[in-house]
């Protein structure tokens, strides 16, 4: 009964995190520009993401070690040196980019310039990696995450027909803007499967000491989780459709985007944007930074663990903290979030295959998973994801310059 | 020869034949205990290429064996100068992986 | 024993099960007409650069002394100072005995002074 409870509790808290500053831009500008027809890139960049980190739960409850780890050590240091200095990169400018979302939900609920924000913001997200422990993160995250619902509210209240629905999940090539059509569909994959997602999954289920027994709880949590996540990122890109599409808005501003929500909350619609935009990209802020110490310590063989002590841990707790100050000193330079997004999200897919790859062996490899290695079904998905990673991973910057 | 050797140093390094021709690179070192203390007795080359050898080839994902290679025996490798291993003997004496 | 596969980069814990690092080095010692025997594992981010290339290692060599954290470092454990090999590397000594934790120590000194610091 307590597992359910525990279950339950995982799958809803994955909406915290996942909804964040990369899915709310993508989102809004797909279905703003292409009305419904990139449902269809929402729904596969899930999949690949929930498959990715059934295994990377997999991998760390059976090896007991998290992905990290794992490459270290099968794999060695010149080959996790890159993967891992091109994520501490990309985390860096995603961690800047989130803290920036957050300003500028704070913004637009005070009207005070954003720029005040970043350094408070950074702050009280250092103080929950400080004061906090795994499962009130994760579970605080979660519960306040709720919020994003708005975005499946709102769509559910726009009646959107069953047609324009299911014509969505059906790829299609659209008649006009090709480039930025692809453009978009490869920015959606990328800012879905965020490589720092998966870590983190691994370390969290090292944090709550998954063992073999609890690999149901983690397909469960993985897939549904993920799943339900995805909603609300789905709920996004229809509400822009309906809304922002007959405009033909072309989302370049948040307050743009906060505009979707007039027609179903009146005068709510930018408090609540704001708050969706605000508590998610604070949530994956916190678990950025979180997983830039998780990294660091795992490659590199130290104490770790955010329910540790922290005088235990300093190197760890020496790594979040200025990957954070970091972040802020960045953001403090001025920079417009939306276009820090859309670069981390297109570094993403350029890094994606060797950050999959790994997966290939090691979760064919009976020293990591024992007897769960993968079958056919999921070593041809991973091929599929690798080698769809590669062929993005070539047309991304083209396509950035060109449909970006 | 006497020496201190840092064996993860090793790791990757070419490996020439006795008449100094490329031969591959060294991949694993395996170990054996005697008495108090554990040796190396066979140095592991592979001959495949950079793919294989971090076992990400195609190979692998078919789930046959890994590439190509030699195992060498301590006897048969000379490490004087640590950068550029040597073979002692001739590939004919090696045994296959 | 497959020391690439086994040792090296592998998790050392102490003889009370603390976190020493990983293995970012082996030192064997050849003698001629005998095969190389296995001296000491050796654990620190200089040894860890010096895999990756010299200039990184010296460099990192040159930061620990500049922050006078560079006695005994990186760590040299004796071979014979190493109890199992599973998993992970379990040693014979424990971690005081050596200077794998000198940047953590440091570290803490500061970590240590921050309010609501456990």
């Amino acid at each position: 009964m307590r597992k359910l409870f525990n279950l339950t509790l995982g799958v809803v808290t994955s909406i915290g995190g996942f909804v964040e500053v990369g899915s709310i831009s993508t989102s809004a500008q797909a279905g703003a520009e292409f009305g419904f027809s990139l449902l269809w890139a929402v729904a596969v960049a899930t999949l690949f993401l929930a498959a990715l980190a059934e295994m990377a739960g997999r991998l760390a409850a059976v090896s007991k070690r998290s992905m990290a780890a794992a490459v270290r050590e099968r794999f060695g240091i010149h080959f996790q040196i890159i993967p891992l200095s091109a994520e501490l990169v990309i985390d860096t400018l995603l961690l800047t980019a989130e803290l920036g979302g957050v300003a500028i939900a704070i913004k637009m609920l005070t009207g005070i310039g954003f720029q005040w924000w970043i350094l408070p913001v950074g702050l009280v997200a250092w103080l929950v990696l400080w004061l906090g422990n795994f499962s009130v993160i994760e579970d605080g995250i979660g519960l306040l995450g709720m919020v994003t619902l708005s975005f499946v509210v709102a769509a559910w209240r726009l009646h959107p027909t069953a047609g324009q629905v299911v014509g969505g999940f059906v790829p299609t090539v659209p008649h006009h803007d090709i480039t930025r059509y692809a453009f978009m569909t490869v920015s959606i994959i990328g800012a879905t499967v965020s490589p720092y997602l998966l870590n983190f999954y691994s370390s969290g289920a090292i944090e709550e000491k998954w063992t073999e027994q609890d690999l149901w709880i983690n397909r469960l949590t993985a897939w549904f989780g993920m799943g339900f996540g995805s909603t609300v990122a789905m709920g996004c890109l229809v509400t822009a459709a309906i809304v922002l599409g007959p405009q033909h808005v072309k989302v370049e501003t948040y307050e743009q985007a906060a505009q979707m929500f007039v027609p179903v909350y009146g005068r709510w619609a930018v408090t609540l944007f704001a708050l969706s935009l605000g508590i998610g990209c604070f949530g994956a802020a916190v678990e950025i930074a979180l997983n830039a110490g998780y990294v660091l310590g795992q490659s590199l063989g130290w104490t770790w663990g955010i329910d540790k002590k922290r005088r235990d841990t300093s190197r760890f707790v020496a790594a979040f903290s200025l990957v954070l100050l970091l972040a802020v000193a960045i953001a403090s330079i001025g920079f417009d979030p939306l276009r820090v997004t859309l670069i981390s999200v297109a570094l993403t897919v350029v890094i994606m295959p060797l950050v999959v790859l790994p997966f290939l062996v090691l979760m064919n490899d009976e020293q990591y998973v024992g007897r769960h290695t993968s079958g056919p079904i999921g070593n041809g998905l991973l091929a599929t994801i690798t080698i769809l990673g590669a062929l993005m991973a070539m047309v991304v910057i083209p396509l950035e310059i060109l449909g970006g | 020869m006497n020496a201190t050797i840092r064996l993860d140093r090793l790791l990757g390094r070419e490996v020439h034949t006795a008449n100094n021709r490329r031969f591959g690179r060294l991949e694993e070192f395996r170990a054996e205990r005697r008495g108090d203390a554990w040796f190396i007795i066979e140095y592991v080359v592979g001959t495949a290429g950079l793919l294989e050898r971090l076992g990400l080839g195609a190979r692998l994902i078919l789930g046959l064996e890994r590439g190509g290679g030699y195992v060498v025996r301590w006897d048969q490798l000379d490490l004087s100068n640590p950068d550029r291993p040597r073979l002692t003997c001739s590939v004919d004496d090696l045994r296959r992986k | 024993m497959d020391i690439v596969r086994d040792v090296l980069d592998t998790r050392v814990v102490d003889r009370n099960g603390r976190e020493m690092g990983r293995v970012d080095g082996i030192v064997v010692d050849c003698q001629p007409n005998q095969p190389c025997r296995l001296a000491a594992i050796v654990i620190g981010p200089a040894a860890l650069g010096d895999r990756l290339h010299p200039a990184l290692g010296q460099f990192v060599r040159r930061l620990e002394k500049r922050f006078g954290l560079d006695q005994n470092r990186p760590a040299q454990i004796e071979f014979a100072d190493v109890d199992e090999i599973e998993t992970k590397i379990r040693l014979r000594l424990t971690i005081s005995d050596t200077a794998v934790d000198a940047v953590e120590k440091r570290l803490r000194a500061w970590v240590g002074r921050l309010p609501g610091a456990r």
